[in-house]
């Protein structure tokens, strides 16, 4: 990578007396995207408003372009955020709220104005610039906070969950547009999702948060192609499977369940069913881990209840290292 | 059992007759005796050249007109200042003991008004603690700057919590995407929140007008005829001057004036009831605040100590000697014989009286505001309407209610042995407003799931209200009764209307004590009602902590 636009290092954070962050360790490139994915509750939004200046760290060091940024003010660091709620400013127009940044700054009129209809464009809302904020979708809403934290020209641009109340079917095209757009100003993002799938196609490096520490960072291939460790695998979908002395990680589409007495290891059928194009059986395996395998929409899956046994193809060896926190597997109930 | 149009769909009129008590009620003992005592008024009066005569060419009650303005005006622009910096201290900074400070702000609501006034003499007037040392100071102690201070007291609070909450009612996502865009902290106020909390601080200013403006305990003890509220000057038409078509004509014109700015509360309210307020504010630590924070908080620890200041007089006084009496006297003279007989009854009689009509409120209020729950439950769509109908009380005040319940209820339950019924009933009509208010927050957000899955299992609406519902908003109906209860306890003016001396109440007692100057059992009842009322506030504040921990 080339030399870093921003770096975190050894950052700690204590909210509420609880170590939220614990030496968080981060580079972010000229026009990266950085995809930070983890469930709920593992650090990335509080690691986001640390970066952003709306919270404090209690220890370690933010820096933007080799300058230390970790006590500067919000409105001083030049890092733009966009969070779920697109947070528009309701008794103003698309356009008022696109320039407010500008004009903060100080620039003429004439000028926001310009900086305002050019940030719309990126964002494909010409058209829209009278229109009040309260008048739009909800993706159309989004669009306009993009658009107004592009128009403040920052350098990186912070995304928390910024399609987690958007419908499905507009995500998609949403997802793609807000990656264009910022690709085509040569802005640096780090966005923070808890959906694989959306991080995972979106990031040009994708970093795990689990209980406040990256876990693994890489590209998309090369987090699926070494998942690391057992809890890294696990949230990226895969089964973790003990495999003689090792312990492997297996995709779902690789799993295959068998007669019994045929298996690597031996489970219980616990469910089956379509999810979108694909259908799933979900089984119990003896130490109560969660097993699931993947086929076609006609995929014929034993009963429920069925004894089944478990094969697999294509195995990732998981690093034995020391476990995480997190590995203890998810018993099934 | 399902959702048509908005409401829970039942097969019967069950809603209306859990409604009717408390709707029969406020019509009964409120609207309808203001409106007859109006009509008579109006009719006797003469009509409207009377009415003009009346209001404005009596130079008395131009003066009381006057009076009332110029006390609202002051004290509502005294409290808007010191009021302001509180409250958004304390919506936008965290700090240790920041729970205490909020429930503090409770307390006005439940504070006797006659104990305020006691403690501000007890500081400012003749003999007074700050008065003695700084004899300039003594100016606070009596006239329009008395009157103001002791209004003060009451309605800094409200204005700090009515503040707070327009903060609160800002958007924080908001805030922080305009941080984020380069918004400096002074145009994030400008942009952001400078507007929701002047809304928040506006309702507080403009209760604070209304209040002062019908005050009558302070402007009666602390000055006297020349400070007289309209409020007052009614009282003294229909009681001491016996002029009751004059005191129902001057209590109209009270009312009519006072609509433009209970309107604006109504607007004002609801203004800020309705923002969007998605994200909330996440309040910063105090330690880690510059300048602004550290002055903001020493100007709330200024309003805090300064009310603080006042309680803590009128209990000290009670035990410190005033009239040459020795340690305690303000106690032991409450059981002296002097004391009987200026009130005409002992002091446990009146002890029992207080209790006697407080718990009457209270349990009429219970009663009412539990079946009004039930059907709000139901209906969700009336509470609206039922809110703004309940809200009537409001515009009656409490002069013009004992007035008029005198004036319509007397002739018809007969003598004075009954008087009882209608001091009970006033309070719980005045407590009502400020009951179901502490109900509507837990109503609002209450889901209807558990009590839909209880009808579902074969429970009657009773039945599935009592065992899925009550639970969850037990503690709100408890805080409801406990509110009329303190309110009760602490009510003065409509009492003091109505009362027979064998019907003396603690407030009517520290009235009467302090205006035959028994300085000394004037202290310990005040003492005595205060020590009450802070019991049934810590109460209060206990039963909104189990509902908070309910909720969460």
């Amino acid at each position: 990578m080339r030399d870093p636009l921003l770096r975190v290092e050894r950052l700690d954070a204590i909210v509420d007396g609880l170590s939220v962050l614990d030496g968080i360790d981060l580079d972010l490139g000229p026009g990266e995207f950085l995809a930070l994915m983890g469930p709920n509750g593992s650090g990335k939004t509080t690691l986001l408003r640390c970066i952003a200046g709306l919270e404090w760290p209690t220890a370690g060091r933010i820096s933007l372009l080799g300058r230390d940024i970790t006590r500067l003010p919000a409105h001083r660091r030049g890092i733009g955020l966009l969070l779920s709620e697109p947070a528009l400013f309701p008794n103003r127009s698309v356009l008022e709220n696109v320039a407010y940044a500008p004009l903060v700054q100080r620039v003429s009129d004439s000028e926001a104005r310009r900086i305002a209809t050019d940030a719309l464009g990126e964002v494909r809302l010409e058209g829209f610039e009278d229109r009040p904020g309260y008048a739009l979708s909800m993706g159309e809403r989004q669009r306009v906070a993009l658009a107004r934290a592009i128009a403040a020209r920052p350098q990186v641009i912070l995304l928390d969950e910024p399609f987690a109340a958007i419908d499905p079917e507009v995500r998609g095209e949403l997802r793609g547009d807000f990656r264009r757009a910022l690709s085509a100003r040569g802005i640096s993002a780090i966005h923070v999702t808890h959906d694989r799938e959306e991080g995972l196609f979106l990031g040009d490096r994708v970093a795990v948060m689990l209980d406040g520490r990256i876990r693994a960072l890489g590209t998309p291939t090369e987090l699926l192609a070494v998942p690391g460790s057992a809890a890294v695998a696990r949230f990226l979908g895969f089964n973790v499977l003990p495999s003689g002395d090792q312990v492997v990680a297996v995709d779902p589409s690789d799993t295959q369940f068998v007669d019994a007495a045929e298996g690597l290891l031996s489970a219980e059928m616990l469910a089956s069913g379509a999810v979108g194009r694909e259908s799933v059986g979900i089984a119990r395996g003896r130490s109560g881990e969660r097993i699931e395998a993947r086929g076609h929409l006609e995929q014929r899956w034993p009963a429920v209840g069925a004894s089944v046994g478990v094969r697999w193809t294509n195995p990732k060896v998981l690093s034995p290292g020391r476990p995480d926190r997190t590995d203890a597997s998810p018993k099934v109930r | 059992m399902g959702i048509a149009g908005g409401r829970v769909a039942h097969g019967s009129f069950g809603e209306i007759g859990y409604l009717a008590p408390i709707l029969l009620f406020v019509l009964l003992f409120a609207l309808l005796p203001v409106a007859i005592l109006f009509e008579r008024g109006w009719i006797d009066g003469g009509g409207a050249g009377m009415f003009y005569d009346t209001v404005w060419r009596e130079a008395t009650n131009r003066i009381a007109l006057f009076n009332s303005l110029e006390q609202g005006a002051l004290s509502a622009a005294i409290a808007f200042a010191l009021g302001y910096p509180a409250g958004v201290f304390l919506a936008r900074y965290t700090f240790p003991g920041r729970a205490t400070a909020r429930s503090f702000l409770l307390l006005p609501f439940l504070l006797p008004t006659v104990v305020v006034v006691i403690g501000i003499l007890d500081l400012f007037g003749p003999g007074g603690w700050i008065s003695s040392a700084v004899p300039v100071l003594s100016w606070f102690g009596e006239g329009v700057p008395g009157i103001v201070l002791a209004n003060l007291v009451f309605n800094v609070p409200l204005v700090v919590l009515y503040t707070a909450l327009g903060c609160e009612s800002a958007s924080g996502d908001l805030e922080e995407s305009a941080r984020t865009l380069g918004a400096t902290p002074a145009r994030v106020y400008r942009d952001v929140w400078a507007g929701p909390s002047l809304v928040g601080a506006s309702v507080g200013v403009v209760l604070t007008f209304v209040f002062s403006a019908l005050a009558f305990a302070s402007p009666i003890m602390i000055c006297g005829p020349r400070c007289y509220t309209l409020e007052a000057q009614v009282y003294a038409l229909s009681s001491t001057f016996l002029q009751p078509t004059a005191a129902s004509l001057l209590a109209l014109a009270a009312v009519l004036i006072l609509l433009v700015p209970i309107v604006g509360y109504v607007v004002l309210a609801n203004r800020l009831k309705h923002r969007d307020s998605r994200g909330p504010i996440r309040p910063r630590p105090l330690s880690r605040s510059g300048w602004i924070g550290r002055s903001l908080a020493a100007e709330a620890t200024l309003v805090f100590a300064g009310i603080a200041a006042v309680l803590i007089t009128v209990l000290g006084r009670s035990i410190s000697p005033v009239d040459g009496g020795g340690f305690g006297a303000g106690w032991s003279d409450l059981v002296s014989a002097r004391t009987t007989a200026t009130l005409g009854v002992p002091i446990a009689r009146v002890i029992v009286n207080t209790f006697g009509f407080a718990l009457f409120a209270a349990a009429a209020t219970f009663v009412l505001v539990l079946l009004a729950a039930l059907a709000l439950r139901s209906r969700p769509r009336w509470e609206g309407g039922i809110s703004a109908y309940l809200f009537l009380p409001l515009l009656v005040s409490p002069v013009l209610l004992a007035f008029s319940l005198a004036e319509f209820w007397r002739p018809i339950l007969g003598g004075e042995t009954t008087v009882w019924i209608l001091i009970g009933i006033s309070q719980a009509i005045l407590a009502l407003p400020f009951a179901l208010q502490s109900l509507r927050v837990p109503l609002a957000g209450l889901s209807p799931a558990p009590s839909e899955a209880a009808r579902t299992l074969g429970a009657s609406r009773w039945t599935a209200f009592w065992d899925a519902d009550v639970p969850r908003i037990g503690s709100g109906i408890v805080t409801a009764g406990l509110f009329a209860f303190a309110i009760g306890l602490g009510e003065f003016t409509a009492t003091y209307f109505l009362y027979v001396p064998s019907f003396t109440t603690l407030s009517v007692a520290v009235y009467t004590l302090q205006r035959e100057r028994f300085t000394d059992a004037t202290a310990g009842a005040a003492a005595l009602l205060l020590v009450v009322s802070l019991v049934v506030f810590a109460a209060v504040v206990w039963a909104g902590r189990t509902r908070g921990r309910h909720r969460a």
